[in-house]
């Protein structure tokens, strides 16, 4: 397959996951804004969630100050946001369109009915009444096309492509999100386990999804920060967490490796981050530190990403 | 002016358009409405679009759609057929001899400053060896109809004619909504296009091609107004659509970048512009193109289809000679007659056209898409005087033809049926030793009542074509 073609498809998925992660970070938000609470937790859970999605500079620079609509309207339908989801609806839309005949006609139509159903959403003004429903249906469409996406396409390199750009984005989110609720939530070991500390964990599990999965996986005990490091980062049975994502990497970079029939440096590094974390377990992350921790993982993973690029985008021999 | 009507013949219903106006007329309003806004909505699921120039958004278009079948016997497309085929042959032959021996010159059939001064000839293609001389493998011919039994060729396009996919889509699209219609008439399929162009351009292999060659799209890009139709054409044909930045050249030998590492390209058939297939040859602004691409071509490593400088052959100062060029060639009369064309370069033409401006269509010679255009029955006091300066001015740049009865096909307009223009671009594929085409073309319509302008970009619209096997 064509270099750009793999490219295409790879961005592709990450933008319609990065949709999907910026619709969860605003749920968590909306969440905040019904619960009755101080004004402190409310406005840093609003800087958190700028953070998380990497665009608090950008944020700042347009707007003076931290306000509740903005910021949904930033992540929304901001076009000089390039990570809010209109941004990225559009720009899955225009990387799929350029390698339209990598996917199934099924897949391109999901993509584009939802880039022409944007409209629909988006009012000349924009109202904070509008957003569950905006939510609701972002979230639908990304698991329409990521459906369609595993029930149509042919399960060949192109699909690898497409599942890694979702998980690197995936791996690469989760991560995020962890390390900013670290540390703007734990600046002192003393609050640990505190209530407010609770709260402010249980969103972070509402913003990747696994509020109710974690009850499930660890039963009816409270939630406390070790069983979320391991859940969120070491679990290999929740989908959002770091280690089912780097699994998943380790997976399709493997069968690209046994398609081309090359064993490439590619392959080497996410195995051995797989291995890595597979033997890892949450005490020796909070004894490493776990924001060094995240910081590694991050590097390592987009060291991984680097050697994918040059390997397969690029077009030349190696 | 007397307009041939298609559809009527002194009143009555012809034969060939019979179920089709009765079904017609059956249809209820509300259906019509919500048919042609389903048909929209499919054309914009499917993201079937163009891009307009000239304009201020770059926003994506519908080509607007018009569910008025129309019809082509089974005798009159054999006609058609012969015609641009015959045409298609004689466009081949005559871009191989000006480009080589220039026989048509020397024996003073067409003057030499037309082809050798002409813009469009390109002097790096003189004695190049183009793979089993077939310079333009695809030429879209538009043809027009002033009678019952007149179909006249208004322009030849042999450099990258576009719309073949609409030829495709539009019927697929009237297959959908329209099932009941297919069942009861004998139609013609077009959906072997695709088919039927692979096999053409394979047989146009380079001479250094070792086994079954290669074949890509070369297109420009999702910003271009055939975009759509690019990536249609290498899906169905389910070959690579590149862009210049896919392709690159070492050592003479044209490679595209692949996940498995350089792979060799035998065959490109580009949709670019001669000028920016190779910054290093051509326009060196061109980011669109193939640094060395030229240099691959002209050593025999890749083909590029059409060659460059095949534009020459479509030129409207050329077209005037094509009845000539088809005899000169082929020994044979024209099948299909070309309009009478006043050259503004030649003195007699050119009093002839200023004085007659307002009964004649006046075209740039080197324009295309309907820009550049004059046509004086309707065209205000200022516009006309315009172009009686610019032709003063540059009377080489000009040439005229009388304004054309083009014959109408009804659309839905409302409550009721109601004639509009139409031309008819058929598609005919040449290539080593045979030579297909796709019983059917794209049927072009101008929407506004009376315009006789049915390009896309000055909202024309288009229609499904049926030719009938019986």
């Amino acid at each position: 397959m064509l270099s750009r073609t793999a490219e295409n498809l790879y961005w592709t998925a990450r933008y319609v996951e990065r949709a999907d992660s910026i619709a969860r970070l605003l749920e968590v938000a909306y969440r905040i804004h019904l619960i009755p609470n101080t004004d402190e937790g409310y406005l840093s859970e609003w800087d958190s969630i700028l953070k998380a999605s990497g665009m608090k500079q950008e944020y700042l620079k347009k707007y003076d100050q931290i306000n509740k609509e903005k910021i949904e309207f930033f992540l929304l339908f901001d076009e000089s946001n390039d990570s809010c989801i209109k941004s990225c609806i559009i720009n899955a839309r225009n990387n799929l369109k350029m390698v339209r005949t990598a996917v199934t006609l099924e897949v391109w139509n999901t993509v584009n009915s939802w880039y022409h159903d944007l409209k629909n959403y988006e009012r000349d003004r924009y109202s904070s009444k509008d957003l569950p429903e905006i939510l609701d249906w972002v979230k639908k469409q990304v698991n329409l096309i990521k459906g369609t996406i595993d029930h149509t396409q042919l399960i060949n390199d192109g699909f690898d492509f497409i599942r890694l750009g979702i998980y690197f984005e995936r791996a690469d989110f989760t991560a995020r999100i962890i390390d900013v609720k670290y540390f703007i939530l734990l600046p002192s070991s003393t609050y640990i386990g505190g209530q407010v500390d609770n709260f402010q964990w249980s969103l972070m599990l509402r913003s990747v999804s696994s509020y109710r999965g974690f009850r499930w996986a660890y039963g009816n005990s409270n939630i406390d920060y070790k069983k979320i490091i391991d859940f969120l980062i070491l679990s290999s049975i929740c989908p959002r967490s770091i280690f089912f994502a780097v699994e998943k990497i380790n997976h399709h970079i493997y069968r690209l490796c046994e398609f081309y029939d090359d064993r490439n440096i590619v392959h080497k590094k996410v195995n051995a981050i797989y291995k890595g974390l597979s033997k890892c377990n949450a005490d020796e992350i909070i004894n490493f530190g776990l924001h060094e921790f995240l910081t590694k993982f991050i590097e390592d993973i987009g060291n991984v990403y680097t050697d994918l690029e040059s390997v397969y985008f690029s077009g030349t021999d190696r | 002016m007397y307009m041939y009507n298609e559809v009527f013949n002194k009143k009555k219903i012809r034969e060939p358009y019979l179920n089709i106006m009765s079904w017609a007329k059956s249809l209820p309003h509300n259906l019509v409405i919500k048919k042609k806004l389903q048909a929209e909505n499919l054309f914009k699921k499917i993201g079937i679009t163009f891009s307009v120039y000239n304009n201020f958004d770059n926003a994506e278009r519908l080509i607007p759609f018009d569910m008025f079948p129309r019809i082509i016997t089974k005798l009159e497309w054999l006609h058609i057929k012969e015609g641009v085929t015959q045409r298609a042959l004689a466009i081949n032959a005559f871009l191989r001899d000006i480009y080589n021996k220039g026989e048509i010159i020397k024996a003073k059939i067409i003057p030499e400053d037309l082809i050798y001064k002409n813009p469009a000839y390109e002097v790096k293609m003189i004695g190049l060896k183009v793979p089993n001389n077939i310079y333009s493998p695809i030429i879209g011919t538009d043809i027009i109809r002033t009678d019952a039994k007149s179909f006249k060729v208004l322009e030849d396009n042999c450099r990258t004619p576009s719309g073949v996919s609409y030829m495709i889509e539009n019927r697929e699209i009237m297959m959908r909504m329209f099932p009941e219609l297919f069942h009861t008439l004998n139609i013609e399929p077009v959906d072997n296009y695709s088919a039927y162009l692979l096999d053409i351009l394979k047989t146009l292999a380079p001479r250094k091609c070792g086994g079954d060659p290669n074949v890509v799209i070369l297109s420009p890009g999702p910003l271009n107004s055939a975009y759509y139709e690019h990536s249609y054409l290498a899906d169905t044909m389910g070959i690579e659509l590149v862009q210049g930045s896919d392709l690159f050249v070492k050592d003479n030998i044209t490679y595209m970048r692949t996940t498995k590492g350089k792979q060799k390209v035998d065959i490109i058939y580009r949709r670019i512009d001669d000028d920016f297939i190779d910054p290093i040859t051509f326009n060196k602004m061109s980011v669109i193109g193939v640094p060395g691409l030229f240099d691959s071509y002209r050593t025999g490593n890749v083909n590029i289809c059409s060659a460059p400088g095949s534009g020459i052959a479509d030129d409207k100062a050329i077209y005037s000679y094509m009845p000539d060029i088809i005899r000169f060639y082929l020994a044979q009369e024209a099948i299909l007659p070309s309009i009478q064309t006043y050259k503004c370069s030649q003195k007699k033409d050119k009093e002839y056209v200023l004085k007659n401006l307002k009964k004649l269509v006046v075209k740039e010679v080197h324009g295309s898409g309907g820009y550049g255009m004059l046509i004086g029955n309707n065209a205000s006091k200022a516009k006309i005087n315009l172009f009686s300066n610019k032709i003063k001015n540059d009377p080489n740049n000009y040439i005229a033809q009388p304004i054309l009865d083009l014959s109408t096909v009804p659309i839905f307009k409302n409550r009721d049926l109601s004639p509009r223009h139409v031309d008819l671009r058929p598609f005919t594929l040449v290539g080593n030793k045979k030579n297909k085409l796709v019983a059917g073309g794209l049927t072009r319509v101008a929407l506004k009542e009376g315009s006789l302008v049915v390009n896309s970009s000055q909202g024309g619209g288009v229609k499904d074509t049926w030719v009938l096997r019986e």
